[in-house]
């Protein structure tokens, strides 16, 4: 809290009156400010002093966010990333990142047909930059509701026309506009990236993901296929951080981003989640969690983490904190394409686990006691032998023929092609040994200073 | 007595049984909506305007709104509140094993992401018999006050925000941004903002000090949330019987340092709101009125009472009454029920202008509640109802929400309903920070940073938009203390070694039935269940913003967000009818922190949606 620069602080400026472009149009209903959002940017961009030196091609880039089938949960984890921050990228705060215009009905200061207005811009090519699709939530059939109300819509055409004579426009159309012109669609969550839990079984809408909808076929105006940053909700982070790599890419100055076979960021999802998480190392010794609450591998009361492409147990969910496992929560697989249907019943082992945990306890079972015998001499300073001088618990060392056998042993191996220090027999204190100040102050130097200085007289 | 409407009575024992000699007790005819004077009056056009919001911005999900202005007159003729999404959530549920209706009913919303796993959690223990250990209970109870110290930030000064902000404010009432600008604030002393006009700025987006603060201080809680629950929206460690959460001392210290973060930062921020609020009464009292309603309102009370809490239907009223936030139901400002299972025997769904087909002639699955109390056939446990797409019509059908009402009374739903039956009620727990008086809730914030505050919420004299978010921002306080007791409650549990967490259960094959009675960042939350075979046969979600978002009912009265714009006064500054912007409107809506994802996830019912549907919606256009 408060390191927001002051400059930052309150100075949207005052409302250019006439340059705006909303203030000539048919009418003012939800345009509270009487200026939209992208144009309240722009003034506060513009009180910030407008650097001159330009760092790529790119000075601002459109991102269109819409929602089909969605619970808004990408919205809010997007809304709780910090590497980069949404209002470092929103306000342009980042260096060589052009400045993100965020179209977002969450964030918007304006709202109905002022709001709708810039998607009919950019579907006509009308606007001062590329634009991004970011779409959240999956796609419903919309022709199982032709003549009725979509399932999932946004605004209503045309703009500025009486409610009766309107017509609610589904997000699947609006995806049918957009995404031809279009410098990049991203998929962001499950459900729009690959359907998530409304296209799961039982589904009724019909719905499917972006990919799904659009075909294989489908091309952005960049030549690039739908991208998709997966998860049940996102790593806030995952696209925040996918977005600013694509952005630095383009302007020249970023290295080439890399997607693997389903368009995930592969420097995000090439890695399952058990290889970074905390208690993979108890699935290595064989050691399975048995009740929830447990701090061991979960795998035995549902984790399917050896199986799953996710990041969060290294990247944490929110400010690097937290991840699914690290906090005790087993891996349902909210990432995959196989989500949610191919990992339920939650709370059950997946039939994998039978042999692979298995394997792993029989291996464990010869591991862990070498590991323990190691551990407990690692435990020992190499003055210590018959006794430790620990006031807590373990004040013995071990003097055992067979402890000493295997030490010697381990230790040839540990030194074997190397050097090894000098053995110094351990200098210790001899009894009644006395410290310099012990000597000078006969013992009781912790004394009080003016008693000392009496007693110094005294002595001389 | 609670009910005035409901055919229900209470014996000297105080059990409920039907009252008797009435042959169809819940029967009724439903009301059609006529506006052929305000389509004359539309027709006639000059100052009468057809108002569309669509989307309505700066909330959660979709929603739009539809209103019809007298820009002469300076009020409202007609409001429609539209939800337009829906995803069938209960109908993927149906047929599945009871085990995934926590993760999944969890996706219906990811803006408090953890109310519904707990909800279903709730609801599943009933139906399975079983209930969490003390600190399985304290976690749940810590997971959801984070969950919402994120949740009301987001909406004060992100959502709601900017309706107060300089830019909104000197663009619909530029003599208000003038004298803003002089008045000084009463309590800058403590939130360090010199005059109203200096949080006015503040609250500009992308660029006030406190819309980035706030964005930056609902992070915070998240921290921690995500430490102990492993993610946010939608936690990894909601189990039936408990939680999976692993915890250490680390874990709660981590906790700890974020509430300490929160306290310094809440002290500063809630009266920031009452200067607000004061300011704007000050400025012209009709503001007084911009979102008005009857003070009716609802909720399930949450965060519960570890040794009362047993997740029996039997012992509902008690461990109900024993919650850190107490049940209830307030109509007209008087509190008229605590006991869990009279709010459930209240609850009904209509479904007369909305996109759905009526269940009642599938017969009535449960006549009475487990307690053998009576139900409606349009309570949850007997809703099925079958979704049909139809046109958008406003004297027919018009949105995918549903109308819930209790009593037959349109009550609103929100963490002020939720901070108002707890103030009312003078039930909460003893403890050293909250304490109900039975018109207020006073909150007791220790030392920080900043020195120790008292604070006290008042149940206000007049209900609008301005004392929802007024509560909102006292409810930030109360969320905060009941989140630092559960930390020193865990702290308890784990000192006597009491370390459990979760229990152990298996999925019963018998026929079943559950309810899970919770609250979200925006009140009222209840999950309803019947299981059979080891299977889910009906689930029925009702959501805060349900009530609030809901149409008109068959009674021919109007939605809770309906209602507040017909009772707005229109108080901004236009010349010409084309420059008004519905600022007061929008004002009114957002105030009640709409949350579309809850709203309409509703339920589908057994029978497919086919094409065939485009023939029979057969509505009259409007």
């Amino acid at each position: 809290m408060g390191e927001i620069p002051e400059k930052h602080v309150g100075e949207a400026g005052s409302p250019k009156q006439h340059t705006s472009e909303t203030a000539s149009l048919p009418d003012q209903v939800g345009n509270v400010g009487r200026r939209t959002m992208e144009e309240l940017v722009e003034d506060i961009c513009a009180s910030q002093g407008k650097t001159q030196l330009s760092l790529g091609p790119l000075e601002k880039v459109y991102v269109f966010w819409l929602a089909g089938m969605s619970c808004d949960g990408c919205t809010v984890s997007v809304t709780g990333a910090t590497e980069p921050a949404l209002e470092d990228l929103l306000t342009g705060s980042i260096p060589g990142v052009p400045l993100v215009i965020l179209h977002h009905y969450v964030l918007q200061l304006e709202a109905g047909d002022h709001y709708m207005q810039s998607l009919l811009k950019a579907e006509q090519g009308k606007l001062d930059g590329p634009y991004v699709i970011a779409y959240e939530g999956s796609i419903p059939d919309e022709n199982l509701t032709a003549g009725g109300e979509p399932f999932a819509g946004e605004g209503s055409l045309p703009l500025w026309a009486p409610s009766t004579e309107r017509r609610r426009v589904s997000t699947a159309e609006w995806v049918k506009r957009l995404a031809p012109g279009a410098a990049a669609m991203i998929a962001v969550g499950t459900c729009a990236t690959w359907g998530g839990i409304p296209a799961a079984y039982g589904n009724i809408t019909g719905s499917m993901s972006v990919m799904d909808w659009l075909g294989a076929d489908y091309r952005s105006a960049l030549g690039l296929p739908v991208i998709n940053i997966p998860g049940c909700a996102p790593v806030g982070d995952n696209f925040t951080d996918a977005v600013q790599a694509i952005l630095l890419f383009l302007q020249g100055l970023g290295p080439l981003p890399e997607f693997d076979e389903l368009g995930r960021p592969a420097w995000q999802f090439s890695e399952t989640v058990h290889r970074h998480c905390v208690r993979a190392g108890y699935y290595e010794e064989g050691v399975f969690a048995k009740e929830f609450g447990d701090k061991e591998c979960l795998v035995e009361i549902g984790c399917w983490g050896p199986v799953v492409q996710c990041n969060i147990t290294e990247k944490g969910a929110v400010g690097h904190q937290g991840g699914c496992m690290n906090a005790g929560g087993p891996c349902i697989g909210c990432t995959m394409p196989g989500f949610p249907d191919k990992f339920s019943p939650f709370y059950k082992s997946p039939p994998g686990s039978l042999f692979s945990s298995n394997a792993s306890r029989l291996l464990g079972s010869i591991v862990r006691p070498l590991r323990r015998i190691s551990q407990r001499e690692r435990n020992r300073e190499i003055r210590w032998h018959e006794t430790v001088p620990s006031g807590w618990a373990m004040e013995k060392g071990d003097t055992s023929l067979t402890h000493k056998i295997l030490e010697f042993f381990y230790e040839a191996m540990q030194f074997q092609g190397a050097k090894r220090p000098e053995k110094q027999p351990a200098k210790k204190f001899p009894p009644g040994h006395q410290s310099l100040p012990d000597r000078v102050y006969d013992g009781d130097y912790q004394v009080l200073p003016e008693e000392r200085e009496k007693k110094a007289e005294k002595r001389a | 007595m609670c009910f005035k409407n409901l055919p229900i009575e209470f014996d000297a024992q105080g059990n409920a049984q039907l009252i008797g000699g009435v042959a169809n007790p819940y029967a009724y005819t439903p009301r059609q909506i006529k506006r052929d004077k305000l389509e004359e009056l539309l027709a006639r056009n000059g100052h009468i305007k057809d108002v569309s919001i669509s989307p309505v911005t700066r909330v959660a999900g979709a929603l739009s709104f539809h209103a019809v202005a007298d820009l002469q007159e300076r009020k409202f003729l007609e409001a429609n509140s539209v939800a337009t999404i829906f995803r069938g959530y209960e109908v993927i549920l149906k047929g599945r094993d009871p085990r995934d209706a926590i993760y999944i009913s969890s996706r219906a919303c990811g803006v408090c992401g953890g109310v519904h796993s707990t909800a279903a959690c709730e609801a599943i223990e009933m139906a399975f018999g079983i209930s969490p250990p003390p600190l399985g209970t304290v976690l749940r109870n810590l997971a959801l006050a984070l969950d919402f110290l994120y949740d009301h930030p987001l909406h004060l000064f992100l959502l709601a925000g900017p309706d107060y902000s300089q830019v909104v404010v000197e663009a619909t009432s530029p003599a208000m941004w003038e004298k803003a600008q002089v008045t000084e604030a009463p309590n800058a002393e403590v939130h360090q903002f010199k005059t109203i006009g200096d949080i006015m700025k503040g609250l500009n987006p992308l660029s006030g000090k406190l819309y980035l603060d706030g964005l930056k201080m609902t992070r915070t809680p998240r921290e921690a949330y995500s430490v102990l629950f492993g993610k946010y929206p939608h936690p990894q460690t909601v189990v039936p019987g408990g939680m999976s959460s692993t915890v250490t001392i680390t874990d709660f210290n981590e906790t700890l340092t974020r509430l300490q973060k929160m306290m310094d930062w809440t002290k500063r921020m809630i009266l920031l709101w009452d200067d607000l609020t004061e300011f704007f009464y000050g400025f012209n009292p009709e503001y007084k009125k911009v979102g008005a309603r009857d003070k009716n309102m609802i909720d399930l009370g949450m965060w519960d009472d570890p040794d009362s809490y047993d997740a029996t239907y039997a012992r509902c009223n008690e461990w109900g009454e024993a919650r850190w936030a107490t049940p209830g139901v307030v109509i007209d400002g008087n509190l008229v029920t605590t006991k869990l299972q009279q709010i459930n025997l209240g609850l009904e769904e209509f479904v007369e202008h909305s996109y759905y087909e009526n269940w009642n002639q599938n017969g009535v699955r449960f006549k009475t509640d487990p307690s053998g109390a009576p139900l409606s056939p349009n309570h949850p446990w007997n809703k099925e109802t079958m979704p049909k797409p139809s046109k958008e019509s406003w004297k027919d059908r018009y949105t995918w929400s549903t109308a819930p009402r209790w009593d037959r009374q349109v009550v609103e739903a929100g963490a002020y309903a939720r901070i108002w039956t707890t103030a009312a009620a003078g039930l909460m727990p003893k403890n050293d920070f909250l304490e109900s008086t039975g018109h207020s809730l006073k909150i007791h914030m220790p030392k920080t940073m900043l020195r120790e505050m008292d604070f006290e919420w008042k149940i206000p004299e007049v209900w609008n938009a301005f004392e929802r978010n007024r509560a909102r921002a006292y409810c930030m306080g109360y969320n905060l203390m009941v989140g630092y007791t559960m930390v020193l409650k865990a702290f308890d549990y784990l000192r006597k070694g009491e370390d459990k967490v979760s229990t152990h259960f298996e999925v019963p094959k018998g026929e079943r039935i559950g309810v899970g009675f919770w609250g979200a960042g925006r009140g009222y939350l209840s999950h309803h269940l019947t299981l059979d075979k080891g299977a889910i046969t009906n689930y029925q979600i009702v959501t805060p913003s349900t009530f609030n978002a809901s149409p008109k009912d068959p009674f021919g009265n109007a939605g809770p967000y309906e209602e507040a714009v017909l009772n707005t006064p229109i108080l901004e500054d236009y010349s010409r009818p084309e420059d008004f912007t519905g600022v007061d409107m929008l004002r009114a809506i957002r105030s009640f922190d709409p949350c579309m994802p809850c709203t309409t996830h509703i339920y589908g019912g057994e029978r497919e949606i086919v094409r065939e549907v485009n023939t029979c919606a057969c509505s009259a256009e409007g």
